[in-house]
Parts: C-alpha cells; structure tokens; sequence
C-alpha cells in the first residue's frame, strides 16, 4: 500500500498534504504518528465523564492536526464534534459517533500502510 | 516542558541560532512545526500557555531583555490550563510582548479572534492548515523585522546622545555656575530640563504643529539649561533679596531676559549652530507670557517660541516647588493647580494640557532625577514617532481640525472631574475619561463590557443590561436617556444618575451603534432626599408610618388592587391618660414604644401599621378569608403588661366589602366600632355594622370577653 492509496482509505486528500508540508517524508512521518496520538483516547474519556470542556479542547486538537495533515473526512466530522462541544454543552447526537468511526478507518488504514512498509 | 531537551544550552551556543518557543498542545502539531524549523532554529515546546510562560520567566530571569535569547514564539489559541489568550495577557502584563514577536497559529478562524490575537499585541496570525513554506516565511520575516526594528531604534538614539553629550556637559558646568550666585538648589537645571523634555513629548505627541521631532526636543531641553545666564550680570543683593523687589531692583532683576540673550548674540563664532539659536529664544523669551504681558517685548501666543513657552513652564513649576529665600516649596499637587488656574502667568492652553495629563509623572521624575533616566525616555519617543510617520495619511488640515476638537475634548473632561464615557457595539468597548478611569479604578478603554467582571464590579450585570436595554430601546428622535443606579467607586457604593444619549447611525432604518454620556453622582442629595422623605413619612416616637403617610399607602394600595378585601382597624390604649399621670410622661413614651414593638412583631410583612396620633394606632390589612382570626389573634397579641403597667386596649375594624370603598368611609366606620368598643366597656375589639352609622346603640361583637373581663381583674 503507498501513502497515496492510504491517503484515499482514510477520506484524506494526499496532494493537498504534499503541497503544504512539501515533503513525502514529513507527511508519513506525521500520519504514522498520528495513530500513537493520545488525544483520541482523550476525548473518548472526557465524553465518557461529561468532561465536555476537555472532550471540546480534545475534539479541536484533532481537527487541527487532521487539517495539518489534510485527513479531510476525519477533519470534517471532528471539527462538527468540536462546533458542538463549543461552551462546554452536550454534543450533538451522532458527531461522537460520526468521529469514532472515522478514527477507526483512518487508524487501521495507517495500520496496513505501516504493515506494508515494514513487512 | 523542554527546556533542555533537543536545545543546546543557550549562553555557549558555538554558532549563534536564533531560538523560537513553540506552544501547542498537540505533540504531534508541535512536532510538524518542529520538523520545519529545526534546522535553522533552536527549538523550544511547551503544552499549554503556563509552560510557556514558565519558560519565559526561567529565561527573563538571567535575560532581562528576553530578544537577547529568545526571537520569537509560535502560539496556539485553544490549550488546556491556561489558552493562549491568556498567555498574551500575561506577556502583556510582564512586557515581554515589547521584546518578543508572537505568531499565532490556530484553526480558530472567526475573525473576533483574530482581532482580539492583533489587539493583544501578535505580530502576525496564521490560519490551521498552514503552508510549509509560508510559516517558514513568516518566520523569518517576523524575526528580521523585529531585529531590524529595534537595531534602528537603537542606532538613532545612539547618534542623537553622541551629538549632544559633549555639550550638554559644558553647559551644565556653565549653568551651575550662575545657580551659584542665585542660591538656587543645584538640581534647578536638571529639574527645567527634565520637566521640559516632557512637556515637549507629551506636545509632540498631541500635535504636529511644531514640527518637535526627538532632536529638537533634545535640542530644547539642552538649550534650556542657558535660561537664566543673563541673571550673571544682576547684583547678588537682589537676587538673594529676601523681600519684595523694589520697583528698581525688580527692573533690573527683569534684566536678566534680555542680557543672556545679547551675550548669545555677542558670540563672535558659533553664530549659526541651532543651540545657540534655541538658547537666544530662550534666554530672552522665557519671560513673556501667552497673554502678552510678559517681558522684554510683550511677545503674544505663538509670537513666543515654542522653546521658551515650555521652559517658562518648567521653570515657574520648579520655582514654586523649590524651596526659596522668599516663599517655602509648595507640594506638586499644588503647585500644578495654581499654575492650572493662571496664578503664576499666563501659558498656552495645549501646553497647559500637556502639563496636567503628564502631571502624575512629573511628580514621579521629580521624586528621582537621575541623568541616566533620560536616555529611556528619548528612545520611547523616538519609537513613538517613528510610528506615528505612518499614520500621516489623511490631510493635514483635517488632522489638525480633529486634533483641535480632541484637544478640547479631553481638555475639558480632564477639568471638569466628571466620569465621561463612551460606548460602541462594534466593537463593543467602553472608553472612559481618564479622570473617570481613575476614579472608578477601571482602565481607560474596556472591551466587550457587557460581559467584564471589572464593569460588573462597578454596576452590577442587571443593571448593565438594564442600562443597555434602555439605551437601545431609544430612538433616534428622542436618543436622552436618565438612569439612576448604584456604582461601586473602588468600595464605596453610591448613587449616581447616568445621563446618555444614544448614537443611531444615519441609514435607514437606523442603527444603534453606542452611546456617549457622563454619571453624576447624586449620592448626596438622594440620601436627604430619603432621609427628609422617611422624615416627613414617619412618627419620631415609634418609627410607625405617621397618619398622613398611612393614608396615602393606603390609596395606593386600594387603587392598585381594587379587587381585593380589606379590613382597617383603629384601636387605642385604654386608661392611657393614668399611666401618664400615675408615671409620668416619659413613662407614657415608653408605653407607646413598647406596644409599637407588639404590632410590628403581630403584623405581616405587606400590612400598614401607624399611629394615628396619641395613643391611638392604625392597622391596614388585605383579606382573603378567616379576617375575625386574624383580628382576635393581632388583638391578643397587643394585650399584656408593660412593667407596672397592664396594656388593655379597645379596637374598631371596619371591612372593606360592605363599605363603600373609600378611605374616609372606611375610616370612618372604623373610628365609630372604636367608639362602640369604648361604651361597651373597653379592653374588646368590635366590628362595624350599618347600626353604627347613625346611632351608638351597637351590636359588640367581641369573642374575647374572657380576656377583657381578665385583664380588668388584673387592673384592680
């Protein structure tokens, strides 16, 4: 699998990515990294315990780092969490949802890509 | 926080890097941006606003100019523990801000926060997902801007010092020379100086009108120390005079104007260099007067100098707070007031200004003259307008017609010590003046009031939506609004009236874009007017409502619930005349205290209670049901003893709902159950019936007749 067809497992735009940060290297450096980030798990606990002033701050981590990297699908459904976390209420059924299931794809996709490379 | 990680140590870097300060919470943010700038920069990381200032305050502590080890900071808004916002505030705060350029970088991008990241003093704003290159652009820019910036400033200042140094050192030793003769305090000099240089910054800034660029002012100031070398030439005896001048001596004293000036002008070689110049005008104008009645030659306005107006300034400033043969020092406060109000000569009046907005750091730069102060100073100023060049867009004149207006403007508000504000909606911020500022312990401008915990110490929330409800719900036709409300002057709550217009913009329809005004205190005259009211509503012995007082609550309250029932009830203390005659009258007084205390407590909150006169009280009270209850339990609660004395009282009530409904009606008919009570043998309460109106034989309806007949046992 290359960066490219992981890019188009994970909803993400590859050639936007590559025109920004300029470099191959740089951007599966940072979305191999992005599977070890801890803001996920982060946000996953606070909406747990209603934390949602921590869940927002999670949720916004993940949309700015999505956008960094141009993981537009995750970008989109995170940053509509994160609208909906604004001020501490209660999001929104289904953007939790939304997010989870998109982390899911994007991870595993980075996951066979990791596989790919080393194996 | 990574101090030392990934950095080499900073104080013995072998090639001098610059180093930036990167604050994210993401690692993985943190790490993009790292990647990008490591190769040309140190790298410092902190996860949220307090490392970041943790790290600034390790290093300001060896580096009390953060630019000498630190170029510049990547700062994200939305962080935990504390956001970026809050940084900057702090950065603002510690003035770190001055030496280190900040880029935000966020993925916020409503442009409130973008304004608000400019506002507190961000260089440059970079949006989430950014561009490689351009980050790496403005990076580098942002740094050589800022270095560029301040090696500039720091070259003028260094020619400007350069050129005059030498000469201010000649000149100092010349002037101490003639303090000498005069018995003046050997810091005269340095004081006119000082005070002079300020005034003409503070001038600069106000208007251009002068042309005062940082060398002039220098120029002046230095020049200034001249003022008085004619006075060489005035016999000791007369300078030192302690006395009023005769006629005589004072001409020759006034001498001394015009004489330092012919020994400048006599000067075979020099003739052309500016400080002479300046010191001419000096030397022989410091005298005149804005009025025209100075000397040597009566110059008016700005015949004079603007170089002599200023250190005639100085100079009377100086002499009134010195110490001398003739008077005692006057305080600065003083000394400021007396010049204000053109006791000590006529000046300007935008120099006048000038003095009074300067006039807390006049009294601070005299407490601590210090030579070496002097440099800061002028490096401000020559920062000040450098920056200024830029804004000269508009045209001259119009600048000037607003600079006239704003001079009048603040001029007046400055001396008339009234709280002034101004409010816009957008953006929403309150700017007040600088007196008011002061007096309210609030800054000056404040954004977004309606939500400022600072504003909401000084009028409470409510009353600020209040306040800002009733200035929108204003038209354009009639914009004048007048709010009585409580401020909070830094602890001492007091009433004030806010008299406001609201500002309606010209489209159509019209918009509300803010309000202009001014909050007079009426503390004062509210709290007599409270007092006399409590006064005249209020009998003196007991602290009930007096019985014209009672009346007119009462109208109120039938007048504004028609629909209800109400009983009135008139009742007086029986045999009080024996505890008069039996006590005495204080004895009586004590009585009537005591058996009010028994009502108020018997009463419930919304009843009137008051006395009527002597010993007979009034009760007013509204009904739903059970009304006998509730008199035989008021009834039985105001009978009892007082020391030797037994209260018995005999009462008349008379029900709204078979009268007609009218105070004297009612009034009326209670007074004649009274009476009914009163033949029926006392100490017993009695209801109206229509058999009272025209004759006495009456049905007494007392339920308590075991009571009355006990209480009469107890009498005897």
């Amino acid at each position: 699998m290359t960066l490219q067809e992981c890019y188009a497992a994970m909803g993400g735009d590859y050639n936007d990515a590559i025109g920004r940060l300029r470099s191959e290297r740089l951007v599966q450096k940072f979305v191999l990294k992005f599977a070890e980030d801890g803001s996920y798990s982060l946000l996953q606990s606070s909406l747990a315990d209603s934390n949602y002033d921590e869940a927002f701050r999670a949720a916004h981590t993940i949309k700015g780092v999505c956008q960094n990297l141009s993981l537009t699908r995750l970008a989109d459904s995170s940053s509509a969490l994160c609208e909906s976390l604004r001020g501490g209420t209660p999001p929104a059924s289904g953007l939790a949802e939304q997010v989870s299931a998109d982390y899911q794809e994007t991870v595993s996709a980075i996951q066979a890509f990791r596989e790919g490379i080393s194996g | 926080m990574n101090l030392d990680k990934d950095v080499i140590p900073l104080n013995n870097q072998k090639k001098k890097k610059e180093t930036i300060l990167i604050v994210d919470d993401s690692d993985l943010n943190r790490a993009i941006l790292s990647d990008m700038l490591a190769q040309d920069y140190n790298v410092l990381e902190a996860e949220n606003g307090q490392e970041g200032v943790d790290i600034l305050e390790e290093l300001s502590k060896d580096h009390p100019d953060l630019s000498s080890v630190l170029s510049l900071i990547l700062l994200d808004i939305v962080m935990p523990v504390m956001n970026g916002f809050q940084m900057l505030e702090i950065m603002r705060e510690r003035l770190w801000i001055e030496d280190v350029p900040v880029i935000m970088i966020s993925a916020e991008k409503d442009s409130a926060n973008i304004e608000r990241a400019y506002d507190l003093g961000v260089t440059d704003f970079i949006a989430r997902p950014f561009d490689a290159l351009i980050v790496h652009h403005r990076v580098i820019n942002t740094i050589l801007l800022d270095a560029k910036q301040k090696k500039l400033a720091s070259m003028v200042a260094d020619q400007i010092y350069e050129k005059e140094q030498r000469s201010s050192l000649m000149i100092d030793i010349l002037s101490h020379i003639v303090e000498f003769r005069n018995g003046e305090s050997g810091l005269h000099v340095l004081h006119v100086r000082t005070i002079t240089e300020m005034l003409l910054d503070r001038l600069a800034q106000k208007t251009t009108r002068y042309n005062l660029t940082p060398s002039v002012i220098s120029l002046i100031g230095t020049a200034s120390a001249l003022h008085d070398i004619g006075k060489i030439s005035v016999d000791e005896k007369i300078l030192n005079k302690p006395g009023k001048l005769t006629d005589e001596e004072f001409a020759i004293m006034k001498s001394h104007a015009k004489i330092g000036a012919d020994m400048l002008e006599g000067l075979s070689i020099h003739q052309n260099e500016p400080l002479v110049k300046v010191a001419y005008e000096i030397c022989r104008w410091h005298h005149e007067r804005y009025d025209g009645r100075g000397y040597p030659d009566g110059l008016k306005g700005d015949e004079i100098p603007i170089s002599a107006q200023m250190v005639a300034l100085a100079d009377v400033y100086d002499a009134l707070t010195s110490k001398r043969v003739y008077k005692p020092p006057f305080s600065h406060e003083q000394a400021v007031q007396m010049i204000a109000e053109g006791q000590c000569g006529a000046f300007n009046p935008l120099v006048l200004e000038c003095l009074t907005e300067i006039s807390d750091s006049i009294r601070d730069e005299m407490g601590s003259v210090d030579p070496t102060r002097q440099n800061r100073r002028e490096m401000q100023t020559v920062l000040q307008e450098m920056s200024r060049h830029e804004e000269l867009t508009a045209s001259e004149r119009t600048l000037q017609l607003l600079e006239h207006e704003r001079m009048k403007y603040s001029y007046f508000a400055a001396m008339s010590k009234e709280i002034q504000f101004e409010f816009t909606t957008s953006p929403a911020m309150v700017s007040l003046s600088s007196w008011g500022a002061k007096h309210l312990g609030l800054d000056e401008i404040i954004m977004d009031p309606l939500h400022s915990s600072k504003v909401f110490s000084v009028l409470d929330a409510d009353a600020c939506r209040s306040l800002s409800n009733t200035l929108r719900s204003t038209s354009p036709d009639q914009p004048d609004i007048c709010f009585d409300c409580q401020l909070n002057y830094q602890g001492d709550l007091r009433w004030t009236r806010i008299v406001a217009r609201a500002v309606w913009s010209s489209d159509e329809p019209p918009r509300y874009t803010g309000a202009l005004g001014k909050a007079i205190d009426i503390h004062d005259s509210r709290m007599r007017l409270d007092n006399l009211e409590r006064l005249a509503s209020h009998d003196t012995l007991t602290g009930l409502l007096n019985h014209a007082y009672a009346k007119k609550r009462i109208l109120e309250r039938m007048n504004n619930r028609p629909g209800s029932s109400y009983a009135m009830v008139i009742f007086d203390l029986d045999h009080f005349k024996s505890a008069n005659d039996n006590y005495g009258h204080s004895f009586g007084d004590q009585v009537l205290i005591y058996l009010a205390d028994l009502l108020r407590q018997s009463i419930r909150g919304g009843d009137i209670a008051a006395r009527a006169g002597g010993d007979e009280f009034v009760i007013f009270l509204e009904y739903k049901e059970e009304i006998e209850a509730i008199i035989d339990r008021i009834f039985h609660s105001l009978c009892g003893q007082y020391k030797d004395f037994p209260i018995s009282i005999s009462m008349g009530v008379a029900l709204s709902p078979a009268l007609p409904r009218d105070y004297d009606s009612l009034f009326h008919a209670a007074d004649q159950a009274l009476y009914t009570a009163k033949r029926s043998g006392r100490g017993r309460y009695c209801f109206y019936d229509d058999t009272m109106s025209d004759t006495f034989c009456a049905t007494v309806r007392h339920d308590a007749p075991d009571a009355a007949e006990h209480q009469k046992e107890e009498r005897t």
